[in-house]
């Protein structure tokens, strides 16, 4: 496609030119350690979550094992817990209360690890668009 | 990228980039400063996905036209001629006066064309460099520039 001489030269004889391109380099600079501070706050709080999630991980995993394990280390002979009704489902569960109590727990753990799992693929996410950004 | 190269890259073509914004904006140099710090924080944003072999304005232009578009649908405001006469003799004590007849002219023309014509005139782009730049077709690029000549000369005749 040619171009049109007379709007051509209209745009060009009309170029605009400006006497305060050290203010506007200066007013893109303000703005761009305001985005420099927020990346900064946002690498620190992904950090600061990703720790807490770590620590919540093996925190719950250690104190899990060890309550497991005290539960397993009880005499078996002993309920763990019992009911004053008879009944032959309450008798049942009292019989079984270790396994239960273990079980529970053991359900707890893995959902606790599920979500923390979740957690940590969230943080990986988030730092990849913050390492975009950067 | 580090933000000094950024920084000075920028420094080189901020003032083609100034430019084909306050021609987008008819004029209104508030309005084309604002637009254009938006355009540089978002690329200095996406700075990690510029590729060095292609051309750094082009690249700038590319995300000034869409800030500018996106600006626009967020703001549709639509004011007549007059308006923009009086917004543009208010605000034009300086030497884009001088600039009145285009910038009006330029405002009755839809965001797309006035992109069209400002990159091919002003900026001297060609077809497929605007194709590329505004994510459009060379054929709908054509179409733009065509309809938005004739309404210029129109609008522009003495």
């Amino acid at each position: 496609m040619n171009k049109d001489k007379e709007l051509e030269e209209l745009f060009l004889a009309q170029k605009p030119h400006f006497d305060d391109n050290e203010a506007f380099i200066a007013s893109l600079n303000k703005r761009l350690d305001a985005v420099e501070y927020v990346k900064q706050h946002q690498e620190a709080t992904i950090r600061r979550y990703k720790w807490a999630m770590v620590a919540a991980f093996v925190v719950g995993i250690i104190s899990g094992a060890i309550t497991i394990a005290f539960v397993l280390s009880m005499p078996a002979e002993i309920p763990l817990f019992s009911f004053s009704a008879r009944s032959a489902v309450l008798v049942w569960l009292s019989e079984h209360s270790r396994i239960i109590v273990t079980t529970a727990l053991s359900l707890f753990m893995g959902f606790a690890v599920f979500s923390i799992f979740g957690n940590v693929m969230d943080i990986v996410k988030m730092r990849k668009r913050v390492m975009e950004i950067h | 990228m580090t933000r000094e190269g950024f920084i000075a890259l920028v420094e080189r073509e901020q003032e083609a980039l100034r430019g084909f914004l306050l021609y987008l904006c008819c004029g209104n140099k508030d309005e084309a400063d604002d637009i254009s710090q938006d355009a540089l924080v978002k690329a200095y944003l996406s700075s990690a996905g510029y590729q060095e072999k292609g051309r750094f304005r082009s690249w700038l232009f590319k995300i000034a036209h869409n800030t500018f578009l996106n600006h626009k649908a967020s703001c549709r405001t639509t004011e007549s001629l007059d308006e923009a006469r009086t917004l543009i003799s208010n605000t034009s004590a300086d030497a884009s006066f001088a600039h009145q007849d285009l910038y009006l002219a330029l405002r009755t023309l839809p965001p797309k064309e006035r992109s069209a014509i400002t990159l091919f005139y002003l900026n001297g782009y060609n077809i497929k460099e605007i194709a590329a730049i505004t994510d459009t077709s060379e054929d709908a690029v054509k179409k733009q520039l065509s309809r938005g000549r004739d309404k210029l000369k129109e609008k522009l005749k003495p």
